[in-house]
């Protein structure tokens, strides 16, 4: 059994190493993809050969070059593939209508990057023990036609 | 009195010309002007008979507007204020200046006058762009302050994980000067923070309602003494104290002010803070909160409203230095005014008003 992957889409090289290390001290020991921009996401998830990779939790930067995080998130959220896939909005930006605009388009959390060393840490550490640990992740064999809806 | 030409003008219509604001200026069907008022002398430069028979295109920059009184010749409708946009005027020493002109025709029976009202524009101009000024200024504070938290979480970030992963081997002295760039990126956090709270206010709108800000201080002090259970303190507290205010706003007030006065009393085993009204002067109340803390030495009264200013060593009471500007901006905000007495050792009194300012 493969444990599964964290996807985390930032393109700040500080955030990356800070979240990486931070995860590590956590002893999170899932496997982390990193992609840089918004592009690469997307390419990451939908890659050429098909064959998507479903992470076990998204973390994604708004402000990203070329596709912006929203961007991503909608198009994720467009296709059956990855419309379930856990996202987590991990920004600095405090600005209500990116909150908002997040929750819209399907943020399962938004969380902003504290400043500080310690807490950075623990935010980290604690998205990666509540998502990783004690959220029930979406059923990896999720029945694909004739999905029964309502008990009546 | 204003001399004319033709045609003769009675004392009637000379008197409303003169009492008229703006700059007048009558011209003849040949384009020659024929009446001005003291106020066009006053804002063209001009003795009045210095303009008296000349063209009235010595009133505006060269080339400028060509044909446009034989336009309105042609067409004599009014033309209010601003209607046909912005002009240029030209002083005699050549100077312009931006205007707006209104123009109606008069028939005299001795042929069509125009008569011109001119009012120079500058200062609106500079306001508009002062408004402009001031917003793009707040939205850059808004945007620096945000690309600023990235390097400092950098800062703050790689001197925590410096001194976790390397602390050992960087000795007393390293981690010392580690530490010190951790708590050094902190106070910048808190300052930038500080920026944003002041460019947020500034564009706040105000909802004013009726708050009883007695009872809101009521509630400040008992999260105080909650914080410190073990403080011994006394907290006076008038209510109810209506006032007119926006609730979130005076919130920050208030608990600036009961937590200044809570942090600079923390020495004292019988502290004791009050909050009051009394007799406000050009306003019509003054709130204060007073206590029996350090104090402050009255020569530098006028340095605590200001950001960043601390009239006591960090060590002893920790702060930004930013409570009390962010106080000061918004009873300003509410149209009123901040002052503050005290002694060292003797306590000190804050007092604010939320009126008066515009009737003082």
């Amino acid at each position: 059994v493969t444990t599964p992957t964290i996807l985390l889409v930032e393109d700040n090289p500080d955030d990356e190493a800070l979240t990486l290390r931070a995860f590590k001290r956590s002893n999170i020991r899932n496997e982390i993809a990193v992609v840089r921009d918004g592009a690469e996401a997307l390419t990451y998830l939908f890659p050429d050969d098909g064959d998507t990779p479903c992470p076990a939790l998204i973390l994604l930067d708004l402000n990203l070059p070329k596709i912006g995080g929203l961007e991503v998130l909608r198009r994720m959220r467009a296709d059956a593939r990855t419309a379930l896939i856990p996202v987590v909005v991990l920004t600095s930006s405090k600005l209500e209508e990116d909150i908002l605009d997040s929750y819209r388009n399907g943020a399962n959390a938004y969380v902003r990057k504290p400043v500080k060393f310690s807490d950075f840490t623990q935010t980290v550490n604690a998205l990666g023990v509540f998502w990783l640990l004690m959220n029930e992740p979406v059923p990896s064999h999720e029945p694909e036609v004739g999905i029964e809806i309502g008990h009546s | 009195m204003p001399t004319s030409l033709a045609p003769p003008a009675d004392a009637t219509f000379v008197a409303l010309l003169e009492a008229v604001p703006d700059a007048m200026v009558c011209i003849a069907a040949d384009g020659r002007v024929v009446l001005v008022n003291a106020e066009a002398e006053r804002l063209f430069g001009y003795k009045r008979e210095e303009l008296i028979g000349q063209p009235v295109e010595i009133l505006v920059p060269e080339g400028s507007r060509a044909g446009y009184l034989a336009g309105f010749l042609a067409d004599p409708r009014h033309r209010p204020m601003g209607a046909d946009g912005p002009f240029a005027g030209r002083r005699h020493d050549a100077s312009t200046f931006p205007a707006e002109i209104s123009l109606s025709a008069i028939d005299t029976g001795a042929g069509i006058m125009v008569t011109a009202a001119i009012r120079d524009i500058t200062a609106q101009l500079r306001l508009g762009e002062l408004e402009h000024s001031s917003q793009s200024l707040d939205s850059f504070i808004y945007s620096v302050s945000h690309d600023l938290r990235a390097p400092l979480r950098a800062l703050s970030g790689y001197s925590g994980a410096l001194l976790e992963d390397y602390g050992e081997s960087l000795g007393e002295e390293g981690r010392e000067y580690a530490e010190r760039i951790v708590a050094a990126s902190e106070q910048m956090a808190r300052l930038i923070d500080y920026l944003v709270q002041v460019s947020r206010i500034s564009r706040a709108e105000l909802h004013l309602e009726p708050v009883d800000i007695g009872e809101e201080a009521a509630r400040i002090a008992a999260e105080l003494q909650s914080g410190e259970p073990d403080r011994s303190a006394r907290f006076v507290i008038a209510r109810p104290v209506l006032a007119l205010a926006d609730r979130r706003l005076i919130r920050t007030v208030l608990e600036n002010l009961l937590g200044n006065a809570w942090k600079f009393t923390s020495g004292r085993d019988d502290t004791t803070i009050e909050f009051g009204t009394a007799p406000g002067g050009d306003a019509s109340v003054c709130y204060y909160v007073r206590d029996n803390g350090v104090g402050f030495d009255p020569q530098y009264s006028g340095k605590l409203f200001q950001p960043f200013q601390r009239l006591h060593p960090a060590h002893d009471f920790p702060g930004t230095g930013t409570g009390l500007a962010t106080v000061r901006q918004i009873v300003e905000l509410h149209g009123g005014r901040t002052w503050a007495e005290g002694a060292v050792g003797a306590g000190a009194t804050f007092c604010f008003t939320l009126d008066g300012k515009e009737s003082a």
